[in-house]
């Protein structure tokens, strides 16, 4: 069965761009957030294999939806999507659990390359 | 305003431009305005805040906002709809997270929001009255984007 991604990101084009690449590499959508506070309803409903997660959304920002989405499943695979790449963002985003951090605007290979390294 | 928050906003500018839309952008000459203003008519605005705050525009024509969104969704858009300014505010977004990061790295930790998208021209946006530096970038084939940067440290 394929596995399944949470897309999260405040931009419609950002979800279709990831949709389109985690499609073509065999992974199915578990759903599509658009902020923080979606994305950790949709986490508890969909269980979901991994997360792509924004930190700059409008609700709740993405490395507060990370540390809630960790309290509920501290198994939760989440990797962060971020045009903000500041060494304080990535060591907060590392520390609260993130497995891993992508800066935008990426490579679709760099994004499947980070997926698959974590749930194959 | 110091010249040395522009130079970020501009660099992060050309690479975003030439990973996403895949052209080489030429920069023009900087000018300065008293006040935050643009009379472009689609205008991505994102926010800056931490140890330096205030606003950076991306200003188009309409003409201009049709093609880039174009060539970042890799088809012709028939109307600008929701996916097609969804296109244009994520292209401010990755410049300016890109320029925030760089910023971060010469010692102002700042953090941006989320971009809004203005249409429609004269636009005066007075929320800080900081006086704004201009960089117009130019795409081949596509057209020019103006780099409308106006920001302060924190008092």
């Amino acid at each position: 069965m394929a596995k399944r991604v949470l897309i999260t990101d405040d931009a419609l084009f950002m979800r279709v761009t990831l949709k389109n690449i985690l499609t073509k590499g065999g992974y199915e959508i578990a759903g599509e957030a658009s902020n923080g506070l979606e994305s950790v309803e949709l986490y508890k409903q969909t269980k979901p294999d991994l997360v792509t997660m924004d930190i700059t959304m409008p609700e709740m920002d993405g490395i507060t939806a990370l540390k809630e989405i960790k309290k509920a499943d501290p198994q939760a695979n989440v990797i962060m999507c971020t045009a903000m790449g500041q060494k304080s963002m990535v060591m907060e985003a590392v520390a609260a659990g993130a497995r891993d951090f992508i800066v935008k605007p990426f490579q679709p290979e760099k994004v499947l390359e980070a997926v698959q390294k974590i749930i194959g | 305003m110091k010249v040395e928050y522009v130079n970020p906003f501009v660099c992060a500018a050309f690479s975003v431009i030439e990973m996403v839309i895949g052209v080489k952008p030429v920069k023009g000459t900087l000018t300065a305005r008293p006040s935050l203003f643009t009379s472009q008519q689609c205008n991505v605005i994102t926010g800056v805040t931490g140890q330096v705050e205030g606003q950076v525009i991306y200003g188009m024509s309409l003409i201009t906002a049709d093609k880039v969104a174009s060539a970042m969704l890799g088809q012709p858009i028939r109307t600008f709809d929701q996916l097609a300014a969804s296109a244009i505010g994520e292209l401010g977004n990755m410049i300016s997270g890109n320029a925030s990061t760089a910023l971060a790295e010469a010692g102002f930790q700042c953090d941006i929001t989320p971009p809004s998208i203005v249409r429609g021209t004269n636009v005066k946006i007075s929320t800080l009255n900081i006086p704004a530096l201009v960089v117009p970038v130019m795409l081949p084939d596509i057209g020019e984007i103006e780099i409308i940067v106006s920001l302060q440290d924190r008092r």
